[in-house]
């Protein structure tokens, strides 16, 4: 094939995906005759009615010298893991407020961390492109520190977020400003596969986030600054199975539903949305209306589930942390504005293992656990 | 002289590729198989979306799982009620001195 050929070729491949997507998206606008929020309300459902005492700050968690970025509970035990700009992790008791491990990173720039299922080690990950494996058993080295057990390398950009697979203490899955995820095996230090990078269904820049299925965890998620999140099969490398299309800026944050058929996007376009896993329809969007449309809407930097799926946390990047009743689309509470709330942006938020607890992570260099505290009306 | 022959003849068949556009033939072929195997992606996609239902149909199930699913954090939740839930408001169980290092 001469060059002008293959030329004319690549243009006319570049309109025919244009319009499949067009046709596409126009075949889903279609298929949109209704939302959660019209459909609830339809149903004589009414918003969660919080009283502004209900979720009250029961600890806060002082101890980091910078802006905490991570944060993630142990399943059972109620320890947290925090990263922090200051270079270090920490390790909380959260129910005594009491900091177990503090450990000093030998690359300070970190922006994610997690605790493995067994809660026996943590993996952090940041612009040193690679994901630190610590064991907390380990003995300390002479300077007092846990030395590095694991390192996993591969990634060719920053990692953004790391999270063990459910159940599973060798396996951990990374996203990378790279354009892709990757999932490791942590005791041989392996990359076992790779998603996305050639391949035409993958991210097509930086991911930022990743949520692991916790009723399937072959599926997760990931989220990227082109907009869109993925849906992919651990098993599957060679392709998405599904792309997210509805965002309007980077989608800095994603989490799946607690029933695993639904997950949610939190994005710099300042809203969130709820999406159908297997179907692909955007069933949900949660977004403030401005009073002075010319500001620019606070883009969302984390978010997380209640365990029934009601309550959706949203972290801004203003310090705001709306409660979003994600039945009604209706914000019934704002964390950040009650007397106990965080002096800046929160950065991160993730619900303990029984749901009976939020932890969020500030700029303001601490940690908050918020739990209810009203009347609970049992049914 | 030979080369200046040689070099018209180069001259005659050659064409300059755009000026806006320098990338080589290889780069544009591996693009173009791309964007090949992503049409085949979303032409599947549509034919999978011709079968697929409505938003509405899956919403009452999503109400009646959420509805039913017990929740702490909420002022109003299907029971038993755990009693742990309520442990952020009782006094520290644990005593144990706090073993940071200094930062």
């Amino acid at each position: 094939m001469s060059f002008p050929e293959l030329k004319e070729r690549h243009v006319a491949a570049t309109a025919k995906v244009n319009s499949l997507r067009e046709q596409l998206k126009q075949r889903r606008h279609q298929l949109l005759d209704t939302d959660v929020a019209k459909y609830a309300k339809s149903q004589g459902r009414t918003a969660v009615n919080f009283s502004s005492t209900d979720l009250v700050c029961s600890r806060t968690l002082q101890g980091h010298t910078g802006k905490v970025y991570s944060l993630d509970w142990t399943p059972e035990k109620n320890r947290i893991v925090s990263a922090s700009q200051d270079g270090r992790l920490i390790i909380w008791n959260a129910l005594t407020s009491q900091k177990t491990h503090a450990i000093k990173l030998p690359c300070a720039w970190v922006m994610t961390c997690a605790f493995a299922p067994n809660g026996n080690s943590v993996a952090c990950g940041g612009l040193d492109s690679a994901c630190s494996i610590f064991n907390l058993n380990s003995q300390v080295d002479r300077d007092g520190n846990i030395p590095v057990s694991r390192v996993l390398t591969g990634h060719k950009g920053y990692v953004s977020s790391c999270q063990y697979v459910p159940g599973q203490d060798t396996r951990l899955i990374t996203s990378s400003g790279d354009q892709t995820c990757v999932l490791w095996d942590v005791t041989t230090g392996q990359r076992i596969s790779i998603f996305g990078g050639e391949f035409p269904s993958g991210h097509t820049s930086d991911v930022l986030s990743v949520s692991i299925n916790t009723s399937n965890s072959n599926m997760f998620v990931s989220g990227s600054c082109d907009a869109t999140a993925r849906l992919w099969d651990a098993r599957i490398a060679s392709r998405a199975i599904r792309t997210y299309h509805g965002h309007q800026g980077d989608v800095n944050a994603v989490k799946f539903f607690p029933d695993g058929q639904r997950f949610g996007t939190g994005s710099d376009d300042g809203t969130c949305m709820l999406f159908d896993m297997r179907t692909g329809h955007q069933l949900q969007v949660y977004s403030q209306q401005l009073d002075n449309s010319d500001q620019d809407a606070p883009i969302v930097t984390s978010i997380a589930f209640s365990i029934s799926g009601r309550l959706l946390f949203a972290g801004y990047s203003n310090g705001d942390c709306y409660v979003w009743d994600t039945l009604l689309a209706e914000v019934v509470l704002n964390l950040g504005k009650l007397q106990t709330s965080h002096e800046g942006r929160i950065s991160c938020l993730g619900l303990s293992d029984d749901g009976s607890a939020l932890c969020t992570g500030s700029w303001d260099k601490n940690l908050k656990i918020w739990a209810f505290g009203g009347h609970r009306k049992v049914i | 002289m030979q080369s200046n022959r040689v070099d018209a003849a180069t001259e005659i068949d050659y064409k300059a590729p755009d000026t806006s556009d320098t990338r080589g033939r290889h780069r544009i072929s591996a693009e173009l198989k791309r964007l090949e195997q992503e049409a085949r992606f979303l032409e599947e996609e549509l034919e999978e979306l011709e079968k697929t239902e409505k938003v509405s149909t899956a919403l009452q199930e999503l109400l009646l799982q959420v509805e039913n699913r017990r929740d702490p954090l909420l002022p109003e939740t299907t029971g038993p009620a755990n009693p742990s839930w309520d442990c952020w408001f009782e006094g520290p169980q644990n005593m144990q001195g706090c073993r940071c290092w200094i930062l």
